[in-house]
């Protein structure tokens, strides 16, 4: 089954994980299924509940990739098969279904909610790493897409993965190692070597998990999950003294103590034992610490196993929003803006009208005051006031209301509210190639290393010179084969064309 | 992968003052870095990468040039020894507290080095070691030598050794050290300064892997795998990492480096199209029993199509990588899995000449009779226009698995026409060195814009029903008012979201561990992303915040996003 990861195909089908995006950092991942594992009972069958209504997987399946899908009527109340007595009966009902191959009973029709949605997309490893239940600490986008790229991680490459945790690493490795699927009529051949990581985790149980989460995402063949202690027992698949190698071209080592782990990744083991590592290319290697006592004393050990290129780094990654920011007298009894004079201008039109208002006020006053009449109730004044005020309202909507809401005030960003300021400090080095004198008396023999010519080399011939070339060739050899040249004529020919 | 040096492929060199070179390793010539020294490419030519190498000879000597491979131990010497001296952070105390040698001391000027310039340049002629003896014969003669604590020593020799020293290391040319060079060494503005941490970003955002093996995947038989849609104007980089990550960059890639061959052919990359494999190779095919040629851009899966905004795409520094993009390779797995598409091609491809004119076809039995040259042109001109129709049809036809557009151009007009081209699910990334064009972007696709277009969209609807004309709708262009006012539609994307990333480097030695000092300034780099989602058609209400519908009209539908909640009100602001 190809997985959804790697290949999705245009639709969602059964049996596949699909992601259900209810809003940006929360999906809902989930296995596409008419019938109901922990069957909770529902008559539409596996019925995924979310904020944003119920979705039974008859409308999730077989639909493309993207879609907007709307919520259903989904009777949560009433469930059969609630209740201990009717457990029994479920069961039966269950193991019915499996014999009888085909479903007893099909899930009822859905019936169209009138209100909320949400999105089916494929899986990918991001969407994967925000969504996935965590185990232990993640490692998060920034960090592994910046790893993979440096670990040098391409179709074909063998990874080595050691703290599986909670398999978001795996999923983005696989997806930078894959170049196609192992099956038993074309496994890997000598030429092309099939990509696949190796992944070992401590814990038994989250070994156990992450091997679950692989078979239920179609990623078996892919990743080899290993239940193994590695400061121990090392790298290799299977049994740890007499395994396979893996052949692996780029590690990556999530540990508590890498160091202790780094004595097993060397060309020659010391116990005489298989090296993990591949014989043939440079091996790349990257450690995960969050600590910086931790990368001093791997980087020691590093430089005493003469790893080389020996580099650490931190990722520093942030998130940015972007809004509109609305600040303006118009903007009264607008939520989110900012009700303050927008410029100069306009706090002085603003003042100006406040002490024009006040020195009305202040004459008014006095004119009562001059008549020493009776004075007047506040309220007479406060009406006044007000009708001055509303011309001005009035005059400053026009203005803003020509511009849709979406368009007002100005675009800024800033970074989001909650950042990580670290995560992890990232150490990188490399293995070269091992490289024997007999590698370099051979190598010497192929390529005298003091043979030099000292004619400009030529400028790299197009593909028609090089047709009309051995054209050439070939009728000079027939008209030679027809002189009968002498060897020695043949000899300077040959030197010619060299 | 990259396990040796193969000969005529472009390689970096390393120098000790930490610059890069890059150079063609041509076999038979000599590679000259510079002032630290020259020697012949014979010498590392199927050598293993990243080992060091010092260049020793004996002057006024032929031939007498040799390369010595610097083993790891050595390179490590000075930290391995002061790290067996003990932790190095101790720092020696007299008795009273003070350290025993501090800078208090340090006289500042040049007077301390005793050796005169002339003295250093007969030195570095007559020099055999690899330059090690200048140093030594520096530090001998450096008068303050003593005075200087044990970090600014150390100093001391670092800087005199990248100065005289004669090594180099030799490193595979791939797309992050390409992207370095670039920054670094080269005119970053030519890459859009596109730095490496970003290329990582880009490509797991975009989702861009390998499509798998199609010769028995049966989903393929369905929806080819792995088709992204790039525009790209950065001269290739953003191409030559993508096909970095889709296997399609290295003529070599995938073959077993167990022995050391020239150029092999590569075995298989994709299937071409088999209507079209015989067209170009029948004339002359009857020498030697080839392969029937695989045509130009006629892979179906795992592949790039290109979108350019001039004539020709401007991919120069695909060269490094074997593509040389005037008479690209045959073998080269890009030569079929790189397709180029002018924008021109995309909107109007009937002004497109090649596109538009179909070279006349003519019978087998006149073909019979015409010249080689003739009938060879006649193939040429009828396999180019089909090329072009093929590619240009089939990236009209959309579908694609992803879109990643680092370009010049204002973003927005680039996603009216690509992001529809994209299918379902399928990513959008978009890198732009300064912060400003993307934060447009953002609004395009900011909640209260998508409120508003589906409110707007749902009352041209009710218009339309009120007054039933028949006219013919043409897909998606059934409402020109909505186009005109909206640009393009931002119910298209999920989840945009803009970020940046920057990684930063430390110096880890004993007692000495810090961030560098310096870095690269210049663009930070920024990186968009969204999902391409296929809006449905029928009206459906979000569910949630009811509390907040204080409306006139039939209420509008609202898009959930991350910012659900606060939007109601802006709506009720424009109806």
């Amino acid at each position: 089954m190809p997985s959804p990861f790697l290949t999705p195909g245009s639709h969602s089908s059964l049996d596949q994980l699909a992601l259900l995006h209810l809003r940006r950092d929360h999906a809902i991942p989930t296995v596409l299924r008419l019938h109901d594992d922990e069957d909770a009972g529902y008559k539409e069958g596996k019925v995924e509940t979310t904020r944003f209504g119920s979705f039974p997987h008859t409308t999730l399946t077989g639909q493309p990739w993207g879609s907007q899908i709307g919520a259903s009527k989904v009777d949560t109340g009433s469930r059969r098969g609630r209740g201990p007595q009717k457990k029994n009966q479920k069961l039966k009902r269950k193991v019915d279904d499996i014999d009888s191959a085909t479903p007893g009973e099909s899930p009822k029709a859905a019936v169209a909610a009138s209100s909320g949605f949400l999105h089916l997309v494929y899986p990918t490893p991001e969407l994967w790493t925000t969504s996935l239940p965590h185990r232990t600490q993640v490692v998060y986008t920034p960090d592994y897409s910046y790893i993979l790229h440096r670990l040098r991680v391409r179709p074909g490459c063998t990874v080595i993965e050691a703290g599986a945790g909670s398999g978001s690493f795996t999923h983005a490795a696989v997806r930078a190692a894959f170049n196609g699927y192992p099956t038993d009529d074309s496994p890997a051949t000598k030429k092309r070597r099939l990509g696949k990581v190796c992944s070992f985790e401590y814990h038994e149980q989250r070994a156990g998990k992450v091997r679950q989460e692989i078979h239920e995402h179609g990623l078996d063949g892919l990743v080899e999950v290993t239940h193994r202690d590695v400061y121990k027992d090392g790298f290799l698949l299977n049994d740890p003294k007499t395994g396979n190698s893996p052949k692996a071209n780029a590690i990556f080592l999530d540990l508590p103590a890498p160091w202790l782990a780094l004595k097993h990744l060397v060309r020659h083991p010391s116990d005489g034992g298989e090296s993990p590592l591949d014989p043939t290319s440079p091996v790349y290697l990257c450690t995960f610490s969050p600590c910086l006592e931790q990368v001093q004393r791997t980087i020691s050990t590093l430089r005493q196993l003469s790893w080389l290129s020996i580099s650490m780094v931190e990722v520093n990654h942030h998130r940015i929003e972007v809004k509109r920011e609305k600040t303006g007298l118009e903007y009264e009894r607008v939520r989110g803006a900012v009700v303050f004079p927008k410029d100069v201008d306009e706090a002085v039109t603003k003042m100006r009208h406040v002490e024009e208002h006040s020195r009305k006020y202040r004459q008014m006053m006095h004119q009562l005051d001059d008549e020493e009449s009776t004075p007047m109730p506040a309220s007479t004044t406060k009406p006044e006031t007000e009708k001055d005020e509303v011309p001005e309202a009035d005059a400053s909507t026009p203005q803003t209301s020509n511009i849709p809401s979406y368009k007002q005030g100005r675009l800024v960003h800033r970074s989001e509210q909650d950042l990580k300021t670290h995560t992890s400090y990232l150490v990188f080095a490399v293995l070269p190639r091992e490289w024997t004198e007999e590698d370099e008396q051979k190598c010497r023999a192929k390529w005298p290393p003091h043979q030099v010519d000292l004619t400009q080399p030529e400028k790299p011939k197009g593909r028609k010179q090089l047709k009309r070339e051995r054209k050439e060739r070939l009728e000079e050899e027939q008209k030679k084969q027809q002189e009968e040249p002498t060897p020695a004529q043949e000899l300077a020919d040959a030197a010619e064309q060299a | 992968m990259h396990s040796y040096v193969r000969p005529n492929q472009f390689v970096a060199f390393k120098l000790p003052s930490d610059a890069t070179r890059i150079q063609k390793v041509v076999p038979n010539t000599y590679i000259s870095l510079g002032k630290y020294g020259t020697f012949p490419a014979n010498q590392i030519i199927g050598r293993p990468f990243y080992l060091t190498f010092e260049i020793h000879e004996t002057p006024e000597e032929a031939d007498s040039t040799y390369l010595r491979v610097v083993s790891a131990a050595e390179l490590h010497a000075e930290s391995l020894i002061t790290e067996g001296e003990g932790d190095g952070d101790d720092v020696e105390l007299n008795e009273d507290g003070t350290p025993v040698r501090s800078n208090r001391e340090t006289i500042d000027d040049r007077s301390t080095q005793k050796l005169t310039l002339e003295e250093i340049l007969a030195l570095k002629k007559e020099s055999t070691g690899a330059g090690k003896d200048i140093i030594a014969k520096l530090l001998e003669s450096h008068q303050a030598l003593d005075q200087k604590t044990a970090f600014s020593l150390a100093k001391y020799k670092l800087r005199k050794e990248r100065k005289y020293m004669k090594r180099f290391t030799v490193m595979p040319l791939d797309v992050s050290l390409l992207a370095n060079y670039m920054l670094e060494d080269k005119d970053a503005a030519r890459t859009m300064e596109l730095r490496d941490e970003l290329i990582g970003l880009i490509g797991c955002w975009g989702n861009v892997h390998h499509g798998g093996s199609t010769s028995f995947d049966d989903t393929v038989t369905k929806k080819p795998n792995g088709r992204y849609l790039v525009v790209d104007d950065t001269g290739g980089l953003v191409i030559a990492a993508l096909a970095e990550r889709m296997g399609i960059l290295y003529p070599h890639d995938g073959d077993h480096d167990d022995e050391q061959q020239d150029a092999i052919e590569r075995p298989t990359v994709a299937e071409g199209d088999e209507a079209e494999k015989p067209q170009d190779g029948e004339g002359q095919s009857s020498d030697t029993p080839r392969r029937p040629r695989r045509p130009h851009m006629s892979a179906s899966g795992n592949t790039i199509t290109l979108l350019h905004a001039n004539k020709q795409p401007n991919l120069s520094l695909l060269k490094y990588f074997g593509y040389d993009q005037d008479s690209p390779s045959e073998s080269h797995p890009l030569y079929t899995n790189l397709k180029t598409v002018s924008f021109m091609q995309i909107l109007d491809p009937n002004a497109d000449n090649i596109y538009a004119e179909e070279p006349p076809t003519v019978p087998e039995e006149e073909l019979a009779t015409y010249k080689p040259s003739k009938r060879s042109s006649y193939h040429r001109k009828r396999g180019r226009w089909m090329r072009v129709r093929r590619v240009v049809d089939d990236a009209r036809a959309g579908g694609f698995d992803g879109l990643i557009i680092a370009s010049l151009m204002d973003p927005c007009s680039i996603m009216k026409h690509a992001v529809p081209l994209v299918a379902g699910s399928g990513p959008v990334v978009i890198y732009s060195p300064t912060v400003e064009p993307l934060t447009e972007v953002m609004d395009l696709y900011s909640t209260a814009r998508k409120n508003a277009y589906i409110a707007r969209k749902r009352e041209l609807q009710e218009q339309k029903e009120q007054q039933p004309e028949d006219q013919n709708e043409e897909g998606g262009k059934m409402y020109p008012e909505l186009e005109e006012e909206f640009t393009l539609d931002p119910t298209m994307l999920l989840g945009p979201t803009l970020q940046t990333s920057r990684v930063r480097a430390w110096q880890v030695l004993p007692g000495r561990t810090h961030p560098l000092m310096s870095g690269r300034g210049g663009a930070e780099g920024y990186i968009f992303h969204g999902t391409r989602v296929l809006p449905t058609q029928e009206i459906i209400e979000a569910a949630g915040n009811p509390g907040r519908k204080r409306r006139k009209i039939a209420k509008p539908t609202e898009t959930e996003t991350q910012t659900g909640s606060g939007d109601g009100v802006d709506i009720e602001m424009t109806s």
